[in-house]
């Protein structure tokens, strides 16, 4: 017998589905769906909105068994990793010295450009953030765990 | 007379020095992200969203404005010189944009013709807005809370329906929309809901990290395919001004059209879902049943701007359910409404008569960022080029940088980053899936307008359905709803029986 291999046009449906239940339960048994004086509850209107979702998931699964599955190329990834990485050395040396790394690293390492190339593009990218969010909008950005400690 | 009279209040309220300024640089962002190929208007109002923070709301609004009104233009660049539409509506304008530009050597007209059309086109579509839009608000005022729900839940399953590849997956995600929304605060009594015991998620999903990551991240992660493309204009003259302007004899061609597309394009623009890519198509379709000088599809003045004229007058026509109903025609436009609540106006019937200063300024700017766009359209003509050729490759760490200190920005938290990274991937996901994000984000946008009326509506009715049947216009929005959800079903049971073919 062969067996239909699970693609991601089939589990995303699954996944919708699944956030349906959840919502409907909660909706049910946490939030209350009805009261008799006060009417509708919390939970009356996501409840309803996950059973259409239930519904339309299964027709949606039914429809993503014919489809033709998905590739997702590694190199796609990258900037997420990226981020990942900008977010976790955000706490150690703050958020405008992690920017100016990953600029410098993807430039640099990854698109292997040449350092004048890289330069540039780190000096736009920089004159961005601190033109427009630094001086700008004021946003303080995080300063992270070494400035702290030789701070205070 | 008394809608000029406060077309010209809202021109008052535009026009001091600091809102110029800032209708001047949202021109000029918008023209620059609406044209780099690949980012498009959606993720360019998203990314562009956290600069307005600084202004007070009614700057704020009007650079919004200006931006959206701005990429509608920028699309067209790219589909002209480089065969590469820069949004979905620019998609027709490449049709005779290019062949103008590379076979008829004359890049500089065709880009010169693609903005005087969209002047054109969307100066009449914000005329019949400054007519239509208090018209549309009055007959608000006579919806309840029934007709409301009704008429909310048709704007959001018809996008869904009509957006993206499949009807199907539009209304899944429009419902995923709706719950991601319900997080936070239960809308009318106050009480949290759905927070799943933490704390960042009492105040709900924020709104810009959620829609920064959902297009402009999800977006930054698509154009890695795109890394190693190399964008090359092949123009055998240089661009300038002076090279560009049209004769006399160009623009008798290009007026009948411009106008023609003009006026359908708006009517186009106020239907939700249609909004400014299918204005685009019909003024191009409708085109061929008129007379061209050359024919269309072979560089034809006629065809860039009955498609620009169309798409620009569509931009502005939707702007009359977004003010008049608080209903956005598309994800742009949903985005715009969601900037608006940010800043507290709640867009709807009562907008004009308690907001005048905001509905007609907004209004107003329209017409100043229309002007301005059209003049600094033709003067970036000469720099065109290297702005359309900046390689992918660089673009993607400056959005990813972009999407970062935005996501950080709205909350001064590192919790506007997590979000925003998780829609990010999230959004990347459902688009190679064929989940279009846009009737996500419009859904995000509307829930609470939806949930409140709906609540409304049933307290109103002591739980009976029978409210959303006796008032006809609820009752007839309420059909048109059942026809949009059960198209994809019956479809579905048909195919399945083999009476239609697969």
């Amino acid at each position: 017998m062969q067996t239909k291999k699970i693609t991601s046009k089939m589990v995303i449906p699954v996944v919708t589905a699944v956030i349906a239940v959840l919502f409907i339960y909660l909706g049910i048994t946490k939030y209350g769906f009805w009261h008799e004086l006060r009417g509708p509850l919390p939970g009356f209107f996501p409840t309803i909105i996950g059973f259409a979702l239930l519904a339309l998931s299964f027709l949606a699964f039914l429809g993503g068994r014919k489809e033709e599955d998905t590739k997702y190329p590694i190199e796609n990834w990258y900037p997420a990793l990226g981020v990942i990485g900008i977010m976790l050395a955000t706490l150690v040396i703050g958020m405008l010295p992690s920017l100016a790394i990953f600029v410098i690293l993807w430039l640099k390492v990854f698109e292997k450009y040449n350092w004048k190339t890289t330069f540039v593009g780190l000096v736009i990218i920089m004159a961005i953030v601190i033109g427009a969010f630094v001086m700008w909008l004021g946003v303080p950005f995080p300063k992270g765990l070494i400035y702290n400690l030789i701070a205070y | 007379m008394e809608n000029l009279q406060m077309l010209f209040m809202g021109f008052s309220v535009v026009l001091t020095l600091e809102n110029v300024l800032v209708t001047m640089l949202g021109a000029v962002l918008g023209l620059i992200v609406g044209a780099m190929p690949g980012i498009g208007s959606l993720a360019g109002v998203a990314l562009l969203l956290p600069l307005t923070y600084k202004f007070n709301p009614t700057t704020a609004i009007i650079m919004l404005g200006s931006l959206y009104y701005a990429n509608m233009y920028g699309g067209s660049f790219s589909a002209i010189l480089l065969n590469i539409p820069g949004d979905s509506p620019a998609v027709m304008t490449a049709l005779d944009g290019y062949p103008m530009a590379t076979k008829r050597n004359r890049p500089g007209q065709a880009l010169f013709t693609a903005n005087m059309s969209s002047f054109i086109g969307g100066l009449i579509g914000m005329l019949i807005l400054t007519f239509m839009g208090p018209l549309l608000a009055d007959l608000g005022l006579k919806f309840g809370p029934a007709e409301m729900t009704a008429l909310l839940l048709v704007a959001m399953t018809s996008i869904g329906w009509l957006v993206g590849e499949s009807p199907t997956k539009g209304v899944v995600l429009t419902m995923v929309g709706i719950l991601l929304a319900s997080m936070g605060m239960d809308t009318l009594t106050g009480s949290p809901r759905y927070d799943f015991g933490n704390m960042y998620l009492l105040g709900g999903i924020p709104f810009t990290p959620f829609v920064i990551g959902a297009v402009g991240f999800s977006q930054v992660l698509k154009l890695m395919e795109e890394r190693n493309k190399k964008v090359e204009a092949h123009l055998n003259q240089k661009l300038t001004i002076r090279g560009s302007l049209l004769t006399l004899h160009d623009f008798r061609r290009l007026v009948p059209p411009a106008i023609r597309s003009g006026f359908m394009g708006t009517f186009v623009g106020v239907l939700p879902g249609a909004g400014a890519t299918t204005g685009a198509f019909l003024g191009y379709a409708a085109q061929k049943a008129f007379k061209s000088e050359e024919p269309l599809g072979s560089g034809a003045i006629e065809g860039i701007a009955s498609c620009e004229a169309a798409n620009n007058a569509a931009a502005a026509g939707s702007f009359a359910p977004l003010l008049a109903l608080g209903i956005p025609g598309s994800g742009t436009g949903a985005v715009l409404l969601g900037g608006l609540m940010m800043w507290g106006l709640n867009p709807g019937p009562l907008l004009f008569s308690t907001n005048p200063d905001f509905a007609w300024g907004l209004i107003a700017s329209l017409f100043l960022a229309n002007l301005l766009t059209l003049i600094i359209a033709l003067g970036i003509i000469p720099f065109l080029v290297k702005i359309l050729t900046v390689p992918v490759k660089m673009l993607i760490p400056i959005i990813t940088v972009v999407c970062v200190v935005g996501g950080y920005s709205t909350s001064n938290s590192m919790y506007g980053v997590i979000i925003m990274f998780l829609s990010g991937l999230f959004g990347y996901i459902l688009d190679r899936n064929g989940y279009g994000v846009a009737p996500m984000l419009l859904a995000f946008v509307l829930a609470p307008l939806l949930e409140s009326n709906m609540r409304k509506a049933f307290i109103i009715s002591h739980g009976s359905m029978g409210i959303f049947f006796e008032k006809p216009i609820a009752a007839f929005l309420i059909i048109v709803l059942f026809a949009i959800i059960l198209t994809p079903v019956i479809k579905f049971v048909l195919r399945k029986a083999g009476v239609l073919k697969k």
